[in-house]
């Protein structure tokens, strides 16, 4: 580079001009893309803290003139109904994402680490049948899985949510994992065997802990997955205690539609869970996504 | 790579001459114990839901699931689709959601992963933020764009007004004309994130080199994007922009909760349609015969989705 700039001065300003042109379009670019992303999140904040009447006032205030949280105190409190509510819808979210990110982990491991170390007759075929899962999309499944799930008495059970998310989270968590461990070295695995470890013992103590970022990653994944997802909620439950946030929220303000403020106190409210789980953990999580489809 | 199942791999060299297919099976009978837990789940879910909905697309059901009482009509179900004008129509908002979305979220992403490349302060913090619509519930989304486009109160109208461009606040999401690219608006807000994910892991991989050689060689950013940047990025895209595509063509939440797809099927697309059918009408035989079009359709896609994806897999077996 020195003797480049030695030699050829004005090229060199030259270029960095262009450069600097590149540069500036790419900032008011990405200042763009901050008002596109933020702008809405700052407006749903703003409006939850208005009261009914700030809400509806036209032109709408930016930000409310007397901020007040009456909003989220409704929602929290479990003396009234509204709150009584909203905390059970919360509790079932929290319930069924728990539950269906522990049981996503516990298949999704054994089944990611065979399809990277084993190489069995049928091993592709398998692969892409559960990668091609995600294609489809719920509305396929909802009839039959519906008619299932009564059949076997499921309806109207969180179980019958588990069972369901665990199958549309379980492709991507496989595909997720097998991305960790293919990028681990066998030749760990073999020291150890032939320093007299079992191939169970050599998992647990040698690949278990190396896959650790990726198993977090899964979780994250399949807990957000479980956390947002509506259509089989919408479909599967119809009493109200058994409710999960997306659906429930939705039952609850289809009735009272001009408060906005409460709706979008509760949407905020919906979100910061996954939103603080994402913002702690991304390194895992981006990395996760992106080592299946980009290999270095 | 492939030498790690050590017994079964021992026996077989010893024994070169017997090497049948039901032999290897049976050699890797172990493996397959850890994948079964896994394939279990996926055919009870998957295989059983399949059989019925094809098997029902041939039959004329009564309302409330009574299913026993219907009624063999062969393919009467498809016949009524492919005539009716509302297919036709939801068929066009398919492809202009699926395309319109799949196009902007990608380039908007792309453009963000390239911008956000190089170190700047605050990059970490910007990426955050970028990312966070990608998380958050369709449905709390929804609800705030839905509040953002209301036609009294809502801020873009205001906006508009304040400046002079509108005389009233314009009603974006019940007007025939406006509805769909207000949505497509809602969902490439939602998606754009995950290319920007996907790209910039991509960037990372180009060789820094390479750009430089280009560099001295007097290329200018342009050409060294052109030439060097976006060859590497080939396999990524292809990757991201499929399964962008698939996701946009199977999305339901956005469309269903921000219009129902209304006004007059101005927003259905194939899948808010197949649920109106099935669980508004009743109509669960045309829904099935619908969704095995559907599925038709998918797999067509998923051949390719699937090829990319080997593409890459054959890749990493080289590497």
């Amino acid at each position: 580079m020195s003797t480049l700039a030695e030699t050829a001065p004005r090229g060199r300003t030259r270029r960095r001009m262009r450069i600097d042109g590149w540069r500036w379009s790419g900032r008011i670019f990405l200042v763009f893309m901050l008002l596109y992303t933020a702008l809405p999140m700052i407006w749903m904040l703003s409006t939850s803290i208005k009261s009914g009447f700030a809400a509806t006032q036209f032109p709408p205030q930016w930000w409310p003139d007397e901020p007040t949280l009456a909003s989220y105190q409704k929602l929290l409190d479990p003396q009234n109904s509204v709150g009584q509510d909203f905390l059970r819808f919360f509790w079932n979210s929290l319930f069924v994402s728990t539950v269906t990110t522990i049981l996503s982990v516990i298949v999704a491991v054994p089944a990611a680490y065979a399809f990277s170390r084993f190489r069995f007759p049928g091993r592709n075929f398998l692969f892409f049948t559960v990668l091609l899962r995600n294609m489809f999309p719920a509305v396929i499944f909802l009839v039959p899985l519906f008619i299932l799930m009564r059949a076997i008495g499921l309806v109207n059970t969180h179980g019958s949510l588990v069972l369901t998310y665990l199958t549309f989270g379980l492709p991507l968590a496989i595909w997720l994992l097998k991305g960790f461990y293919d990028n681990i070295p066998v030749q760990l695995e073999q020291a150890a065997r032939i320093d007299g470890a079992t191939r169970f013992q050599a998992f647990i103590l040698i690949v278990m802990p190396l896959s650790t970022p990726g198993i977090i990653a899964t979780a994250i994944y399949s807990f957000i997955g479980a956390w947002n997802e509506y259509i089989y909620a919408y479909t599967f439950l119809s009493k109200n205690e058994q409710l999960t946030l997306p659906v429930g929220i939705q039952r609850f303000f289809s009735e009272n539609t001009t408060d906005f403020p409460g709706l979008m106190a509760a949407s905020f409210m919906m979100s910061v869970p996954v939103v603080v789980l994402f913002l702690v953990l991304q390194r895992y999580f981006v990395r996760a996504l992106t080592e299946g489809a980009v290999k270095h | 790579m492939t030498i790690v199942t050590g017994k079964a791999e021992a026996r077989r060299r010893l024994q070169p001459g017997r090497s049948g297919a039901l032999r290897k099976i049976w050699e890797h009978r172990a493996d397959y114990g850890y994948v079964l837990p896994a394939i279990a789940v996926m055919l009870i879910v998957i295989a059983y839901p399949i059989y019925y909905t094809v098997e029902l697309s041939f039959f004329k059901t009564p309302p409330g699931l009574q299913l026993r009482d219907k009624i063999f009509i062969g393919f009467d179900n498809y016949a009524a689709i492919l005539t009716s004008e509302v297919f036709w129509k939801v068929t066009l908002n398919t492809l202009i959601w699926t395309i319109g979305s799949t196009f902007f979220s990608f380039v908007l992403g792309f453009a963000a992963a390239l911008a956000l490349h190089r170190d700047f302060v605050g990059r970490g913090v910007l990426r955050a933020i970028l990312i966070i619509p990608w998380v958050i519930s369709a449905v709390a989304a929804s609800y705030i764009w839905k509040w953002i486009y209301h036609s009294d109160f809502g801020i873009i109208g205001a906006v508009l007004v304040g400046l002079g461009l509108a005389d009233r606040p314009p009603n974006f999401i019940d007007n025939v004309s406006t509805v769909l690219p207000s949505l497509i608006v809602v969902n490439i807000w939602r998606e754009f994130p995950f290319a920007m994910i996907m790209m910039m892991a991509g960037l990372q991989t180009v060789p820094d080199q390479l750009l430089r050689a280009a560099e001295v060689d007097g290329a200018n950013a342009w050409q060294r994007f052109w030439h060097v940047t976006f060859p590497h990025l080939r396999n990524v895209s292809t990757v991201t922009i499929l399964l962008l595509a698939v996701a946009n063509f199977n999305s339901f939440i956005i469309p269903w909760i921000m219009t129902g797809g209304g006004p007059s099927n101005a927003s259905h697309i194939w899948i808010t349609h197949i649920y109106e059918l099935a669980f508004g009408r009743q109509r669960w035989g045309v829904a099935s015969a619908y969704s095995v079009l559907l599925f038709l359709m998918l797999m067509t896609l998923g051949y390719f989705y699937v090829r990319a994806l080997a593409g890459n897999e054959r890749k990493e077996g080289s590497a």
